[in-house]
């Protein structure tokens, strides 16, 4: 085959992605790893994956992304940049830079030693009506669904130069109907040929640009059981697998029957678990690395994500909630951290108080700050799981913490922000379909228009219904005048 | 009224004149932290620069922002206010705070009416009666803990063609005035500053300016205007009142942000602005540049890989070499009005911008080339000079700058 020719390139050890098991014994079990690559930093695993939406951690500007989170490497789907492709280049593909550098990486500001991973697809992703086809799959882009051919997305990873390319697979998704017998028959059949797609991609990059560091590709195991793919599995442990730097999974359960040669692959995951007790359970089954919608969905709930791991010693019989909801009055005026002996930027200089006014005055800054600290709680706590897996007391723990934490996140008492950027049932802002003409607005009208000065007013809400005249009198503002 | 003397927390040192116009360049001594000035204040009106952190708006050099004291009011409202010890502890901001005073959003309100008491309004609530007074405006900026304060004034708009309620207006804010200063709690740490009245009348001008000067508040602001009226006439007012004030008080000009605005009345004599223009328009995708502001949301823009303004030294615009996010026109364009980051983005940079145009005015005034510095802006500005706005040209002469001279 072709790929032969350019195998001993790619083995190069200075080029190569490289993931080393610290730590894992046979079966379904939690393990420890690093994932190198050169001029990258060095990712001990399991640990988490920045979300990233349209390039960057929603709310988080790249210079607070640098300088306020310890996110070492981000998802990237590339529906987000291929609004009218392909009867229009995306612009990012126009970006022109000398060989080696990734367009994308410059585009959307990402620091050099992240590691930029690049899927088709958002997670989670947004159901599209149309089915995929033996040749692309349905993508939703902010002007709409479409499809995306695999051949333009081995174009679009040798073009935009990710770190990493997560394969094409012919998924379906958690929120779509269980697929039929025979669509399953084919779900194997296509991703098998995608993956082959993008795996012949990779070399014919090497024809255009020599010595710049090329992707390695994380192929996609299907959502489905093992035997129902397993020449497509098989194929990943023979033929493709000198080509493979890593599998893409989308139900920890893939995991099990694996062929015994793909279990020194990095697992990442794309399962969306909903609280960290399914976080935990995934990674009692050895996943690597993840994406965890669960943070992004926290914050714009207002929700400050407060639990560790392995948990403090359980004190009080009730179980703790894993989040403080910052919507919450009584912290008016609470000047404690958002939890105590947290070291993210938004603990150290601010306080509950600041975030409870921020979000009742839907200042943007508020979901900015719960972002910053959502994130280093999950670093905080995939530390601890390291650390426990490190010295074989993750069981033990994830009992513990299973004991000590409820099950679920808090639920969302507050608005979030306005749906420009917001994820109501999942679904992202600009992603909302219409349903038909006179369709009720998706945001509340937060002002009444006068007559005057409405750029002034329109600079800041204000107050709210459901508060009357004595309760502004309370707060000192101005009296009530008695009727006459 | 007898001239009273009031305590002062602020220190104004004159360091330039400018040998041409009347732009001057100062050193503000206030409670936290010497500003210079000229300056321009960004509008965090609920305590926060729409979505940037204190430390990123201290990144842009800002050392004086401005709160509301209307919506402080409401949100958080002044029992908490208390409770927390005031605007700076609320926001972990440690420099400067200047609370725009509360009366123009209630005017805002349904069915306000001025009353020699104070404002009566419609509570936005439940619609019952209420009262806002001088005392209730500044015993609210004294729990807030700004440390420039504003006096409760009865603004009319200058367009307004009802003569007689600009003067009665005027006359009111003077005695309100007293009431404020008389109401004032902390003058030893919060500077209260005097709003001059009198619509577009110049004679009502000049009698607010002689009445408000007596009463020696530490700091001096000409209100009423950027409401809509001619620039000719508003040039007039800035330059009839900066021409009575005293030359070692600062002079606020309020509301005014648009950069050619910024630049004519520092050469009127004014020293101090604010606006929420610059952080309004990020969020609409706007980028101001020394070549007029950008609508980044213009499809024309979607491929265009420059900065947001070439050679600007900010966060967003500086490539990467230079330890900056190397931000692109085009990348603006991908999240403007998609993700809350462009705003962000774009609201660092025109901050910068804007407080980066006061200091070179600055520099300009120290090295007495302010004249030349105008000329310079204007001209890159404005890719003709037969487009130079006439307002513009005509306030500039009357200060001895002809701008379509070299």
């Amino acid at each position: 085959m072709a790929d032969n020719l350019t195998l001993g390139l790619s083995q190069l050890p200075d080029e190569m992605l490289t993931f080393t098991l610290l730590k894992a014994s046979e079966g379904l079990t939690p393990r420890l790893g690093k994932l190198a690559f050169p001029g990258r930093s060095t990712i001990q695993t399991p640990h988490y994956i920045g979300n990233a939406s349209r390039g960057v951690i929603p709310h988080l500007s790249q210079d607070l992304f640098r300088k306020h989170t310890n996110i070492d490497a981000i998802y990237v789907p590339l529906e987000d940049f291929v609004e009218k492709a392909p009867q229009h280049t995306p612009p990012v593909y126009e970006l022109d830079l000398p060989d080696a550098e990734s367009p994308l990486r410059r585009f959307i500001a990402l620091k050099q030693d992240a590691f930029l991973i690049m899927g088709a697809r958002r997670t989670p992703p947004i159901a599209a009506p149309a089915a995929n086809t033996n040749g692309a799959i349905s993508i939703l882009t902010s002007v709409g669904f479409r499809h995306l051919a695999s051949s333009d997305y081995v174009a679009a990873a040798q073009k935009l130069r990710p770190d990493i390319v997560v394969g094409l697979g012919d998924i379906v998704y958690k929120q779509q109907a269980k697929p039929s017998n025979k669509r399953v028959a084919k779900m194997a059949d296509r991703t098998e040929a995608w993956t082959k797609d993008i795996v012949d991609g990779k070399s014919g990059l090497d024809k255009t640009t020599r010595d710049g560091p090329r992707y390695s590709i994380f192929a996609s195991v299907l959502p489905i059981s093992s035997e129902l793919q397993s020449s497509y599995v098989d194929e990943l442990a023979d033929e493709l697998r000198d080509q493979l730097s890593g599998l893409a999974i989308y139900d920890p359960s893939s995991l099990t029957d694996l062929p015994q040669a793909l279990t020194p692959l990095p697992r990442l995951s794309f399962s969306e678990p909903s609280s960290p007790r399914q976080l935990l359970h995934e990674l009692s089954l050895g996943t690597d690395l993840l994406t965890i919608p669960f943070i992004n969905a926290a914050t714009d709930a207002g929700i400050a994500l407060d639990f560790i791991f392995p948990p403090a010693n359980a004190s009080s019989s009730t179980r703790r909630p894993l989040g403080v909801d910052m919507w919450s009055s009584t912290h008016a005026t609470d000047l404690s951290p958002l939890s105590s002996g947290c070291g993210c930027y938004a603990c150290k200089r601010h306080h509950r108080a600041y975030l409870q006014h921020l979000l009742a005055a839907k200042e943007m800054l508020g979901w900015t700050l719960l972002q910053v600290h959502n994130h280093a709680v999950m670093d905080q706590f995939f530390a601890g799981v390291r650390a426990s897996i490190g010295k074989d007391k993750f069981e033990e723990d994830r009992v513990a913490f299973e004991a000590v934490y409820e099950a679920e996140l808090p639920e969302r008492t507050g608005q979030g922000p306005r749906q420009v950027c917001v994820i109501v049932n999942g679904v992202r802002g600009y992603q909302f379909k219409s349903e038909g003409p006179g369709e009720a607005k998706k945001n509340a009208s937060a002002y009444r228009m006068l007559d005057e000065r409405k750029e002034l007013l329109a600079e800041a809400s204000t107050p709210s219904s459901g508060t009357d005249a004595k309760d502004l009198e309370n707060i000192g503002f101005a009296e009530v005048v008695e009727r006459q | 009224m007898a001239p009273i003397h009031m305590p002062s927390a602020l220190s104004f040192e004159l360091i330039a004149k400018c040998s041409v116009t009347k732009a001057r360049a100062a050193n503000l001594r206030l409670p936290h932290g010497e500003v210079p000035l000229p300056i321009f204040m960004p509008v965090a009106t609920q305590a926060s620069l729409k979505g940037l952190t204190p430390e990123q708006l201290e990144d842009t050099g800002c050392r004086l922002c401005l709160n509301n004291t209307y919506h402080l009011g409401l949100k958080p409202g002044q029992t908490t206010l208390d409770a927390i010890g005031g605007a700076h502890k609320l926001q972990s901001w440690p420099y400067n705070i200047l609370t725009e005073r509360s009366f123009q959003m209630v005017s805002l309100l349904k069915l306000s009416k001025v009353t020699e008491e104070g404002v009566r309004f419609l509570s936005p609530h439940d619609g019952s009666p209420m009262l806002l007074t001088p005392e209730h405006s500044i015993s609210l900026q004294n729990s807030i803990g700004s440390d420039i304060i504003m006096q409760l004034d009865d603004v009319i708009a200058t367009t307004s063609p009802d003569h007689a309620r600009i003067e009665e207006a005027m006359k009111r804010s003077v005695r309100w005035l007293d009431r404020c200063i008389a109401a004032h709690k902390k003058p030893e740490i919060q500077n209260l500053f005097c709003i001059i009245q009198g619509g577009l009348d110049l004679e009502l001008r000049r009698q607010c300016c002689a009445e408000m000067v007596a009463r020696d508040t530490p700091g001096i602001a000409i209100g009423g205007l950027s409401g809509g009226e001619a620039k000719d006439a508003y040039c007039k007012v800035v330059d009839t009142c900066t021409g009575l004030l005293p030359e070692k008080k600062p002079r606020y000009v309020m509301g005014v942000g648009y950069p050619e605005d910024l630049v004519v009345s520092i050469a009127l004599g004014a020293d101090m602005f604010d606006c929420v223009w610059p952080t309004r328009t990020a969020r609409f995708g706007n980028a101001i540049t020394s070549s007029g502001t950008l609508n980044l949301r213009h499809s024309s823009y979607a491929s265009d890989f420059s900065p947001v303004e070439e050679g600007c030294p900010c966060v967003c615009c500086r490539p990467p070499e230079q330890g900056g996010l190397g931000i692109t026109r085009a990348y603006i364009y991908h999240v403007a009005a998609k993700e809350t980051a462009g705003a962000h983005l774009l609201s660092m940079h025109n901050v910068h911008y804007l407080l980066t145009l006061m200091k070179s005015a600055r520099t300009a005034i120290v090295e007495d080339r302010y004249p030349a510095f105008v000329k310079g802006f204007f001209a890159k500005l404005y890719p003709e000079r037969s487009k130079y706005p006439e307002w513009a040209v005509t306030a500039l002469k009357g200060v001895g700058v002809d701008l379509l001279v070299n």
